[in-house]
């Protein structure tokens, strides 16, 4: 394999990775990083090939003469005529795609767990740990939060259908096991406004429950979405 | 070779589930999205009007109000079908949904955010943190002709505009349609005996919830159509731009009196959405076709202009 081929499979195995392998274990990347990355590749691939006249003609060479069209037959004629004239339309494709108005939203790059107010961090929950307390949370927990939150604590209750973005989940180990119950405390609290702007407080269907629980309901619903969801809060230790 | 699939109908089925993925992919978005489609002529204010039916819809399900705390757990609407068009100075909304019974009090509203801050979709409530917006509300109830065209930036303080510039038509008809909804059931889980299972800390119960959508033939369906100017002078207006993502949200009440004398949603207690986006079709703007084109002029001239310098033995 020619120094060439080689970088051309090293382009298509980074793009291939970023546009397709990254997004299985975080967000996609937007179009904009991925050309920064092939951008990257590119030079480095340009600045190894040019280390000396050898280099400098094994990765060159093949392109000019894919170029020239000099000794070019059969196949690989007609690639090259191919991507001569696939370049061109796809710089206008390109500009034209740039150009051309939107069909889909702006990203919202929403933060679901932004950092909460100082007030709100390290504070222990004050209600005892006991059965008794679980259960009176459970109940607290199924006339104001199961609406939303559902009877298994997955954020599927019939009340959760309209809204954008959906109740929590805390059987998911994304939610509630990642928080420590001052978090929890806080948000429930202080309700989807209560949340900065990265946490884009204005879609938020959750209540202000200050207003109508006190504070110590507010600390057995969080035993009981704990202990419902079979979580655990986070700790420090 | 019998048992063996061929190439072409591997490649067949490889096309056909890429083009089932796109076009899933294609279905999903559309519905977070009101396509309000660019027309020549009037934008209709009848509900009934042919156009209507040319016009995709997208489908919001609704949800009962939460945050006041006059709520109602059951709403009647579960969702609301939405089509929306646009001459470049008019705007129109039709809103689609089954209620069952045509009440005096039956009503709709849409809610737009006004100006450049971001306004919570219950009322434009206000937030701890973000300095918020008002909110634009166009409301129509079925015993009231027009429309009412409102604000609100926060509970309690929805007003009235001295301009109103909104117009609104509702029309009921006994016709059967179809409603999808997800349907939750809670099942009480049994061992192999048939006995009730137990929580072995709490002795509570133990259940299995089973989710699932499913399709119910509702007679009787509002359609509800808005219609209001593009951009109006008013500063308490919410403006729309073709082209652009404004945020859109919904409510229904259902006005049905109960035996109590009650009605049946009203207020607080309704069916709403929260956020949403619609997009005002643009213009086709013909300069971008010949940008386009230039684009590819430039690059063949460029290609050109390399090939000849490396067959001169000159790279570029």
């Amino acid at each position: 394999m020619t120094l060439a081929m080689k970088g051309a499979v090293l382009l298509v195995a980074v793009f291939l990775i970023v546009k397709f392998g990254l997004p299985l274990i975080t967000a996609p990347l937007p179009m904009s990083l991925i050309w920064l990355y092939l951008f990257l590749t590119t030079v480095g691939i340009v600045v190894y090939g040019t280390l000396s006249g050898e280099s400098t003609e094994a990765l060159l060479g093949p392109i000019f003469r894919f170029l020239s069209g000099e000794g070019l037959n059969g196949v690989a004629k007609s690639a090259r005529l191919a991507v001569l004239v696939l370049v061109p339309l796809l710089v206008g494709w390109e500009t034209y795609s740039d150009l051309a108005p939107g069909t889909q939203p702006p990203a919202e790059n929403r933060t679901i767990h932004p950092a909460p107010p100082g007030e709100f961090v390290g504070l222990a929950n004050p209600v005892p740990n006991t059965p008794e307390n679980v259960m009176m949370g459970k109940g607290l927990f199924s006339a104001f939060c199961s609406p939303c939150h559902g009877v298994k604590f997955n954020g599927n209750g019939p009340a959760s259908d309209g809204f954008n973005p959906p109740p929590a989940n805390f059987v998911d180990p994304g939610t509630i096991a990642q928080l420590q119950e001052s978090y929890l405390f806080w948000r429930i609290k202080k309700g989807g406004v209560g949340l900065n702007v990265e946490g884009h407080p204005w879609k938020s269907a959750m209540p202000r429950w200050e207003v109508e629980l006190p504070d110590e309901a507010i600390w057995k619903i969080i035993m009981a979405e704990y202990a419902g969801s079979g979580q655990k809060p986070r700790t420090w230790e | 070779m019998a048992g063996t699939p061929s190439r072409r109908a591997r490649l067949a089925v490889l096309a056909a589930a890429v083009v089932f993925w796109w076009g899933g992919t294609l279905l999903a978005q559309e519905t977070a999205v009101v396509r309000v489609k660019l027309i020549q002529g009037e934008v209709p204010m009848d509900p009934l009007a042919p156009i209507w039916n040319t016009i995709p819809a997208s489908e919001f399900p609704t949800s009962p109000q939460v945050h006041w705390q006059k709520r109602i757990g059951q709403v009647t609407v579960k969702s609301i079908k939405v089509r929306g068009v646009h001459n470049t100075k008019q705007i129109a909304f039709l809103l689609e949904y089954a209620d069952p019974t045509q009440d005096p009090a039956d009503a709709a509203a849409l809610e737009f955010m006004v100006g450049d801050k971001k306004a919570h979709f219950a009322h434009g409530q206000p937030m701890a943190q973000v300095e918020g917006g008002p909110v634009n509300i166009w409301y129509w109830r079925n015993d009231t002709s027009g429309a009412a065209d409102m604000n609100a930036q926060g509970f309690g303080t929805l007003k009235k505009q001295a301009r109103q510039d909104v117009q609104a038509k509702g029309v009921w008809k006994d016709e059967k349609t179809k409603v999808r909804f997800k349907e939750r059931k809670l099942n009480l889980r049994k061992d192999a005996k048939g006995e009730l299972m137990k929580d072995p800390k709490t002795g509570d119960p133990l259940f299995d919830e089973e989710t699932k959508v499913v399709e119910q033939d509702v007679t009787g369906v509002w359609r509800v159509v808005f219609t209001r100017a593009l951009t109006t002078t008013d500063p308490n207006d919410a403006q729309f731009q073709p082209g652009t993502f404004p945020n859109i949200a919904f409510a229904v009440w259902d006005g049905k009196k109960l035996e109590s004398g009650d009605l049946k949603e009203s207020g607080s207690q309704k069916a709403v959405t929260s956020w949403w986006y619609f997009n005002a079709e643009p213009p086709t703007n013909y300069a971008i076709y010949f940008y386009g084109l230039i684009a590819v002029v430039v690059a063949a001239g460029v290609e050109y202009v390399i090939i000849q310098k490396v067959r001169k033995g000159k790279p570029a």
